[in-house]
């Protein structure tokens, strides 16, 4: 249940379509996830019942800093508005969603049959009922861009603010893009951030996607980003959250024909009073296709994380291979982890693989380094990163590898750092 | 440089040191031989600084230092250095790296400045010879998928970078054809110097054959029970250790 202030707060929202009264109505009804809701269960929301959430975030701009590596064009979303810095590639738009309708009618149908899971979703309805009209990355058909997009998201608030973000990028046939996503924020004050990404991968298009996630301590961010594969099409997803309080994402993927391939890669290394709760959904709904989930966790401080893994296996996708490892370390003991894969398969003539692993580091490996001088921190650090290198490694572009990276070793030198005793 | 006195340890409610007495100076080589149980790995756990062990008394003194008062990097930068009898296996990190690391934070709790690149390769490509190992070995993952022998002799490699003023040997003969032993003896030897010492913690005579050492200790039930010189070793070989135990217990 939503407080009532909540409530009230919201239902003032005036000039809402017929759609988004819909959404909010739902929103009300259903309130913010708590821990007695299932998929929930370890990443309730109930806390941000206790603020009073201002529902329109001010406008902002901000100068980022641009990557001394060639990119192809910077997008930013900032407080849910999003536009491009200086020209864009030709054969790419961005343009609103009921422009690209316009555009694109026979879409219409398509759209609005692509079904995504939305149980206990309340926050899709949220997002839904106060994002008006949204944007539209379309990559046309047969392009083919090799420097990397690069995405700025940001949230701020000068008060407890809601912030709603939703965009769609569409890759027509045979094109091919690399979506690099820098979330951020900027506030001393609660956010809530609520990100909806929806992506249309068609026929023989190539996705690389990799996310950036690194928000400070006030901040509760939850993504959903829904990928939508046509037949032959390719995703390389990657998620490396970093740092905020709170982080959820719910990455599904639907394979809507055959001869789809989608990897996942995911590394999450929260710290001291930190949460990331991980739900990936694979739904192969179509025959001849494969996916691949690789994740690696590192938990330090208290914190805790979550990776619920389901993977769905329709009676239509026969000859579907589908694998999926999530393995953990607890740096701490202080520090927990929730996993549970869940796998439903229809059919009967199918490859898949399952495996979770959660353990700390080996006394031995971190003895045999302290023994030659190396000191403990020191010691846990290297073993550490020799463990998250993995997915590291699945990055083919080096300098977002190198970036994040020094990231990543930085994060967990600084939470070793903070509870080393 | 070390003094050894009374000293006890046990893992759990079980003693497995019963009060060792061991004095080593600059320049001797030491071999601690024994049955298996003995408690010859224990004692170089404990001077390693493995915190399966309970220290019940007894004293260590390294150079002066209380060396159970220190850490096991500590004991490293000091100028300890234990071979183990069983290398740890450790995926994503390379012999370079990790020896990278252990150079500097020692040279670090010495005082030193770091050591760049090029003089890392340098002391590298010097000391790599000493035991004719290859640098595709060293830019593997650390003992990972290595032969026993590879694994040995990475030992031997990682103490002629360290270059320890004591250096202990668990063992090192252990699981070695008698090529791999000559070559890790070859290298032991090329490091020995009048400054260091090395304590040869071993089971059989064979690798005594290669490395002479000056003082034998027999040790048994946590104690040592004899000691002689290189002939004990010898005698040892060819009687068993059942005349001393016999004449003991």
């Amino acid at each position: 249940m939503l407080e009532k202030t909540l409530v009230d707060s919201i239902k003032a929202i005036h000039s809402l379509t017929e759609a988004q009264q819909l959404a909010r109505g739902k929103f009300i009804e259903k309130g913010f996830p708590t821990s007695k809701w299932e998929e929930w269960k370890y990443a309730s929301l109930k806390h941000l019942n206790e603020h009073n959430w201002h529902w329109s975030p001010e406008s902002i701009s901000v100068d980022f800093q641009k990557p001394i590596w060639n990119y192809s064009s910077i997008i930013q979303t900032l407080n849910g508005n999003t536009s491009s810095e200086g020209a864009l590639p030709h054969g790419i738009a961005l343009l609103t969603m009921s422009e690209f309708m316009v555009q694109n009618p026979e879409f219409n149908l398509i759209w609005k049959d692509r079904n995504p899971i939305l149980d206990q979703n309340s926050l899709y309805d949220l997002n839904e009922a106060l994002v008006a009209d949204h944007a539209v990355l379309w990559v046309m058909k047969g392009v083919k861009i090799a420097e990397p997009f690069v995405h700025h998201y940001l949230v701020s608030g000068q008060q407890d603010t809601a912030v709603q973000s939703k965009l769609f990028v569409y890759l027509e046939e045979d094109s091919e893009i690399t979506w690099f996503e820098q979330q951020r924020s900027e506030s001393s004050h609660a956010i809530l951030s609520n990100y909806v990404q929806e992506i249309w991968v068609s026929k023989n298009a190539h996705l690389t996607l990799i996310k950036d996630q690194d928000l400070q301590q006030s901040i509760t961010h939850v993504d959903h980003t829904f990928i939508f594969q046509q037949e032959s099409s390719l995703v390389d997803a990657f998620t490396f959250s970093i740092n905020a309080a709170y982080l959820r994402n719910n990455l599904h993927f639907y394979i809507d024909g055959p001869q789809v391939v989608s990897n996942l890669y995911g590394l999450y290394i929260p710290g001291e009073d930190q949460l990331m709760d991980t739900h990936s959904v694979v739904d192969h709904r179509m025959p001849h296709s494969e996916s691949n989930e690789l994740y690696k966790g590192v938990l330090m401080g208290n914190a805790t994380g979550v990776f619920n893994g389901k993977i769905f296996v329709r009676p239509d996708a026969q000859k579907t291979n589908a694998f999926q490892s999530c393995k953990n370390v607890l740096a701490s003991d202080r520090a927990t982890m929730n996993t549970k894969p869940q796998l439903e398969i229809w059919a009967d003539d199918v490859k898949c693989s399952h495996g979770t692993t959660t353990g700390q580091l080996s006394d031995e490996a971190l003895f045999y380094l302290r023994s030659r001088g190396i000191s403990k921190a020191t010691a846990q650090t290297l073993l550490l990163l020799a463990f998250v290198q993995q997915v590291i490694d699945k990055l083919d572009h080096v300098e977002i590898r190198a970036e994040l990276s020094e990231k990543i070793v930085n994060k967990i030198q600084a939470s070793l750092g903070l509870t080393l005793s | 440089m070390l003094s050894v006195k009374n000293l006890h340890a046990r893992i759990g409610e079980k003693e497995i040191l019963n009060g060792i007495n061991l004095e080593v100076h600059a320049g001797e080589v030491h071999a601690i031989m024994g049955p298996n149980g003995s408690g010859k790995s224990t004692l170089a756990s404990v001077l390693a600084g493995r915190s399966d062990y309970e220290v019940s008394e007894g004293s260590v003194e390294f150079f002066g230092k209380d060396l159970l008062d220190l850490s096991p990097e500590a004991r490293a930068a000091e100028g300890l250095f234990l071979a183990f009898q069983y290398p740890v296996e450790i995926p994503g990190v390379s012999t370079t790296n990790f020896m990278k690391s252990a150079i500097n934070e020692i040279r670090a709790y010495r005082g030193q400045d770091p050591m760049d690149a090029v003089q890392f390769l340098k002391m590298f490509k010097e000391r790599m010879a000493y035991v004719n190992i290859d640098q595709s070995l060293l830019s593997r993952a650390l003992n990972e998928g290595f032969s026993g022998g590879e694994k040995k002799r990475n030992e031997i490699f990682q103490m002629a970078v360290l270059e320890p003023k004591l250096a202990i040997l668990d063992e090192t003969d252990s699981g070695l054809d008698i090529d791999a032993l000559r070559i890790v003896a070859e290298g032991v030897n090329k490091l020995k110097t009048p400054q260091n010492a090395t304590i040869l913690v071993t089971h059989y005579q064979r690798l005594l054959d290669y490395i002479i050492p000056d003082f034998v200790h027999v040790l048994y039930k946590g104690k040592i029970v004899k000691s002689g010189n290189k002939d004990l070793a010898l005698e040892l070989e060819e009687r068993g250790y059942d005349w001393i135990i016999s004449a003991l217990d």
